[in-house]
Parts: structure tokens; C-alpha cells; sequence
């Protein structure tokens, strides 16, 4: 490292982080930071509906629910594939780990073709961003998560990336990774819950 | 040469003269008066913020202006004579970044982009709102026109802030001395969504997606106050902490030993 | 010989720019007198109508060379990197004000240029880019100001054997930001010597930038030729 003197501050500092949480605590900053900004859209989202129910009911209608379950199974499987990726890590079992870390990523994909499509469906039907209040909340719900999607492509990136070769493998990094990834999948089941399923 | 004691001005100008920070500190206190000077100018003096509404007809628009008028133009005179405030404090962020142990071309990025980034988001509103108010018996048309590029080109042009901000997290992300805190970085990603999240403005002009609206501009605002905060903050433990060194940034001694140290600051 | 760097050629550019600028000035017909913030919209019609060749020509002028200044400014940044500093700080500061000025004043630039373009548009219009052209041109000084106390600063800060630049240099940046600072106040009246067309935001402001480049001018040059006569021959 560097100095002498700062070694000892070093090392204590390294062995702070005592376990309560999984990978770095940094990451469930972010998450619960997070978490709130939804809460708000989401508390938007419920007093507009409250205020215009029968127009929300209504548009609710055009949402095909067999895309929002093909979505939350999707996600859910993926949450499922990189949990079994941080047990084998923890294991020892870099192998197995990179493969369930490329499931995670391949189940993230199936997500992200189906909800292009299913928006290419509410497109045709004339449902786009400006055409009501429910699908102006439809859609930049559903972007905006998209877009935490994309980057939790790019944090499996980073996962892979420190899977891949022996000289990094660091724990620490790939729990924090698989966190993100776990926000990913309960925001969408709040999203798929809020959205989808409360009529 | 030992620290002074006895009043506050003596003291102030021993720290100019001699304290060894004196650079990084003169950046912090631009930078914190700027911010200060900020709120004040835009939430008291020219009540340009909170912002209005899209939805008004032009002569509810033209009646704000005028209830405004002596207000917005005192208020962006001062704006015009003070955002060059701006330059120290994007100084201080990418030396931030030199700091760190990353490439140079992360400071230098952050620094041309923010150089840049106070012209459409922040001159060219108090230009537009300046030349509205100039001539309260213009076309009503024109200055409603004029209203509107002024909130548009505030609200809308975050593209340039969404980026920096990308650049400063990712620094933030990979950097080994520790320079930020990781949550910080982190953090950084909620700010830079929020600029994504304004970007709707320009489509409505009614909801809670126009320029005053609930999740772009409310929701909004809390997120940029708590991520201003937050990197003032660690800004100035960073430059209480800098030793000039390349490697690991030092964490900042005990309380009972930091007293001892030299003065952290004049108005301390 | 000492390795060709371009330095000197930069520099040099300098006094080319000011000529070229002083140029236009004169023939941008709006300067001399400065257009009155006072004018109707008819009578503004009627210059951007009447004038419109030398309007369109100056103006095109000032556009090719608008950012004209900015090699000096990085002169400038680059001495101010070679004072006695413990960091960077301060040059970068004058780096990040260095785009501002330029860029501001091509907006200004586009809208006199906008003006011109079609004087047959309806009078208000033209006087809506005519007060755009105006004010953005009156108030760009924040950044000049910035520039002006960073130097100031930079170089009573510059402590050692032989310092950078004289302290003067430093007294007289100050003198040339308090001279730029009525000129951010430029909107708040259409007479007086605070409009647009006054004395201190009008004359006040565009003597003191062509103070500022002369001034700066020389005391570049007589550092850097100093710098390059001290300094032994570059491998």
C-alpha cells in the first residue's frame, strides 16, 4: 500500500464493513435512495388515479397482462440466476458462477424484448406517452426502469468482468452487482403490481 | 509559522496569505456562496422558481412578468455579474478527479462540459426572461413566446449535467484513493436520472411532467438539493483531508488531534 | 535553434485578432453611436433595413473570428500554471471561464446576423432579435470578470524569486473587472449610463476589454520572450 503510518487506518478501514450487509454497503445507499424516488412516483401515480379513476380503469383495459407476468417471471428467474451466481462465488465455483451470472444477463434480455414489443402493441392500438394521463405514468414508469435495466446490463458487465479471471474475483464486487440487480426485479414488481394488476 | 489567534479578520488574512489549502478553500467558499447566492436570486429576488405553469393563457403569462418586472431584471443583473462563480467551483470538482487514481482526461472532460453547461442551462433563461421583461408592452405573444424558451431551455437542457455527472461517478467508481466515498458515486446515478426524468417538459405542457410538475420539477428538486449537499460536504472533507500526495487519500485524524492542525478555515 | 513550438505563433495571433476585431467594430454600424434601447420598432426596422450590407459583413467578421481570443487565454492559463501554486486550481478556472465570452457573444452575433437576414419581417420581430443581440452582447462579462480576479488572485499568489507576472498586473485586472461589472446591469434601464448604449455598460465595458488586450498583450509577450531567452535550448 502506501505509507507506513496510514497502514494501520488502512486495514481498519478494510475491515469495517462487518457483515450486515452483502457486498459493498454503498450499493444499499443507492438502493434505499432509490426506493424513495419510486415511492414518489409512485404516491404521483396513486393520487392521479385517485382523482381520475374511471380514465385510468379504463386505459388499464388496453394492457395486455400475460406480457406484464411473462416480464415479472422473467426477472424473477434472472434474480434467481444471480443468487445462484453469488453462492457458487462463494463457493469457489467460478465456473458455475459465470454461467449463472450469463442467465441472469440472458433472462434481463428476454425482459427487455418483450417489453419492447408489448409497447410496440399499446403504440398500434394508439396508446403512446402523450395520449392520456395512465399512459403518460405507463410509459415513464416503465422507461424509467427499462433504463435501471440497461444499466444493470452494464453492472453484469462489471460482474463478469471480475468473474472471468482469477487475478480479480472480488466478493464484494460481485454482491454488489447482484444487489442492483435484486432492486431491478422489486421495482418491477411494484411497477408490474401498481400498473397491471390493481384495478 | 504557527496558526494566529484574535479577530476573525486578522485571521482571515494570515489564511490568505500563508494557509497551505488556501487554493482548495477559496474553490470551496465560491462555490458554497455561489450556491447560496443562487437560491436567494432565483427563489427570492427574480421568483423565477418555483416555476409556473406551461398551461397558462398569454395574459396570466404576461401579468407574471409584470409582477415581476423589477424583480427579474435587478435579479439576472446580479446573475450576470456572478456566474462566472461557476468556474472555480467546476475547477475545484476536476481536481477532484485528478486527484484520484484515474486518467487526467476524467478532470478535463468534467471541466470543458460544465464550463459549457451554464450557457443553455442558466444564461440563456436569464437572457430570455431579461428581454421579456424589458419591454412590458411587447406583443403579448412574443413574450409568452419568450416564457416559454426561458423554462424550456432551464428545465430542458440536462443532457449536459446528466453526462458530467456520469463522468465524475464512474471516476468516483474505479478510483482506489478513496477519494469519495462509493455511495456517493452511487449517488451520482440518482442525480444523473433525474436529468433524464426532465427531459419530458419539452412534450407537456400540462401534468406532472411539464416544467413545474410533480416528478420533474418537485421530485426533481429533491434529488439535485440532496446531491448538492451531499458533494459539498464531502468536497470539503476532501480538502480537509488532501495531503498532496498521489496515493490514498488520508481519512481525517480524531477530533482531539484535528484541533491541532492547521486552521481548517478563516471563518472557523 | 531552438525546436519550433508554435508558442510564438499563438501569441502572435493576438495582435492579428484585435485588429480584426477593431475592424468590425468600426464597420458594424450599430456601435458608433451604440443603437438606443429607446428606438421603436420601426425605427429599428429601418437600420436593420437601411444597413443591412455593413450589418451582415461585420458581423460575419466577428463570427470567423469570434473565438479568437481563446489561444491567449490558454497563454495566459499556461503562466498562470508556472506560478508558485500547490495546485491547479487556478488555471483551471481560467480554462473553464475561457469559453464563455466567445461563445456568448456568437449568440449575440447570430441574432444581429438573424436581423438582417429578412429586414422585410415584421418590425416587432426585428426588434425582439435586435433586444436579444443587445442584452446578450451587454451582459457577457460574468466570465471576463471571473478571468480578471483569477488572474488578480493567481498572481498575488505568485510568491517566489521572480514572480510571474508584476503585481500591477494584478491591480490593473482588478481595475478592468470593476470597469465590466456595470455592464451585467445593462438591461435595467434604456437611459442613462447604465443602458445598453451608456457610458459605463456600452464604453465603460468595450474600453476596458480592448484595455485588457493590449495591456495583457504586452505583458504576455514580454514573459514569454523573457521565459524563452532564460530557458536553455529545448532538447
Amino acid at each position: 500500500m502506501t505509507n507506513l503510518e496510514e497502514n494501520s487506518s488502512t486495514e481498519q478501514a478494510e475491515r469495517k464493513p462487518v457483515r450486515f450487509v452483502p457486498g459493498q454497503p454503498d450499493m444499499w445507499v443507492f438502493v434505499l435512495f432509490e426506493s424513495l424516488l419510486f415511492t414518489g412516483y409512485f404516491s404521483v401515480y396513486l393520487i392521479g388515479r385517485i382523482q381520475n379513476r374511471d380514465l385510468y380503469l379504463q386505459s388499464q383495459a388496453d394492457l395486455d397482462l400475460r406480457f406484464g407476468i411473462f416480464n415479472t417471471i422473467a426477472l424473477l428467474l434472472s434474480s434467481w440466476a444471480i443468487a445462484r451466481c453469488v453462492q457458487a462465488s462463494r463457493e469457489g465455483a467460478y465456473r458455475d458462477a459465470l454461467r449463472d451470472a450469463f442467465l441472469t444477463i440472458g433472462f434481463g434480455a428476454a425482459f427487455l424484448v418483450s417489453k419492447v414489443i408489448e409497447w410496440v402493441n399499446e403504440i398500434r392500438l394508439g396508446n403512446t406517452f402523450t395520449s392520456n394521463e395512465f399512459f403518460e405514468h405507463f410509459f415513464f414508469l416503465t422507461s424509467i426502469h427499462l433504463l435501471h435495466l440497461l444499466i444493470g446490463f452494464v453492472v453484469m458487465g462489471v460482474a463478469v468482468y471480475q468473474l472471468w479471471s482469477p487475478a480479480r474475483r472480488s466478493q464484494q464486487l460481485v454482491e454488489t452487482c447482484a444487489t442492483y440487480w435484486h432492486t431491478v426485479d422489486f421495482l418491477w414488481v411494484l411497477i408490474f403490481a401498481l400498473l397491471y394488476v390493481v384495478r | 509559522m504557527s496558526v494566529p489567534t484574535g479577530s476573525p479578520v486578522a485571521r482571515f488574512v494570515w489564511n490568505f496569505r500563508h494557509h497551505p489549502k488556501r487554493e482548495l478553500w477559496f474553490a470551496w467558499w465560491v462555490m458554497v456562496i455561489f450556491y447560496q447566492l443562487y437560491g436567494v436570486l432565483f427563489f427570492l429576488v427574480t421568483r423565477v422558481q418555483p416555476p409556473p405553469s406551461p398551461a397558462w393563457d398569454t395574459p396570466a403569462v404576461v401579468q407574471w412578468f409584470s409582477e415581476r418586472h423589477h424583480g427579474l431584471l435587478a435579479g439576472f443583473g446580479i446573475v450576470f455579474l456572478i456566474s462566472g462563480m461557476c468556474a472555480p467551483m467546476n475547477a475545484l470538482l476536476a481536481y477532484s478527479m485528478r486527484r484520484m487514481s484515474v486518467s487526467r482526461i476524467f478532470g478535463y472532460s468534467y471541466l470543458v462540459m460544465y464550463a459549457l453547461s451554464a450557457i443553455p442551462g442558466m444564461l440563456v433563461m436569464a437572457i430570455a426572461m431579461t428581454v421579456g421583461a424589458l419591454r412590458p408592452d411587447r406583443d403579448p405573444e412574443m413574450i409568452h413566446w419568450l416564457y416559454d424558451f426561458a423554462f424550456l431551455s432551464f428545465s430542458g437542457t440536462m443532457g449536459v449535467f446528466m453526462i458530467g455527472s456520469l463522468v465524475w461517478l464512474v471516476a468516483i467508481l474505479i478510483d482506489n484513493n478513496r477519494v469519495f466515498p462509493k455511495w456517493f458515486g452511487y449517488l451520482g446515478l440518482c442525480n444523473a436520472l433525474t436529468e433524464v426524468v426532465v427531459a419530458p417538459a419539452w412534450i407537456f405542457q400540462r401534468g406532472v411532467f411539464a416544467w413545474n410538475g410533480a416528478i420533474a420539477w418537485w421530485i426533481n428538486m429533491v434529488v439535485f438539493v440532496t446531491y448538492t449537499a451531499c458533494f459539498i460536504v464531502l468536497l470539503r472533507k476532501m480538502v480537509e483531508r488532501e495531503d498532496f500526495g498521489t496515493g490514498p487519500l488520508p481519512d481525517l485524524p480524531s477530533k482531539a488531534t484535528r484541533s491541532q492542525r492547521d486552521s481548517v478555515g478563516a471563518l472557523q | 535553434m531552438r525546436r519550433t513550438d508554435g508558442e510564438l505563433i499563438l501569441f502572435w495571433t493576438l495582435p492579428a485578432i484585435a485588429i480584426i476585431w477593431v475592424s468590425a467594430f468600426f464597420l458594424f454600424p450599430g456601435f458608433l453611436h451604440p443603437m438606443s434601447p429607446t428606438l421603436s420598432a420601426d425605427a429599428v426596422a429601418e437600420f436593420y433595413r437601411d444597413e443591412t450590407a455593413r450589418i451582415r459583413y461585420s458581423m460575419i467578421l466577428f463570427n470567423w473570428f469570434g473565438v479568437g481570443l481563446i489561444p491567449t487565454v490558454m497563454l495566459l492559463a499556461m503562466q498562470v500554471r508556472r506560478m508558485a501554486h500547490r495546485t491547479p486550481i487556478l488555471s483551471y478556472s481560467l480554462i473553464g471561464c475561457a469559453g464563455g465570452p466567445p461563445c456568448l457573444f456568437l449568440i449575440a452575433n447570430m441574432f444581429w446576423l438573424l436581423g438582417s437576414f429578412r429586414p422585410e419581417r415584421s418590425p416587432e420581430l426585428t426588434r425582439l432579435l435586435n433586444d436579444f443581440a443587445w442584452v446578450t452582447f451587454t451582459v457577457l462579462v460574468p466570465y471576463l470578470i471571473a478571468q480578471c480576479l483569477i488572474l488578480a488572485l493567481a498572481i498575488y499568489w505568485d510568491r517566489q524569486e521572480q514572480p510571474v507576472f508584476k503585481t500591477w498586473v494584478a491591480h490593473f485586472n482588478l481595475l478592468v473587472a470593476a470597469a465590466l461589472a456595470p455592464a451585467a446591469f445593462g438591461a435595467l434601464t434604456f437611459s442613462g449610463p447604465f443602458a445598453w448604449d451608456g457610458l459605463l455598460s456600452f464604453w465603460g465595458k468595450n474600453i476596458a476589454i480592448a484595455a485588457w488586450i493590449v495591456v495583457m498583450g504586452f505583458v504576455l509577450g514580454q514573459t514569454i520572450l523573457r521565459r524563452r531567452e532564460e530557458e536553455p535550448v529545448a532538447a
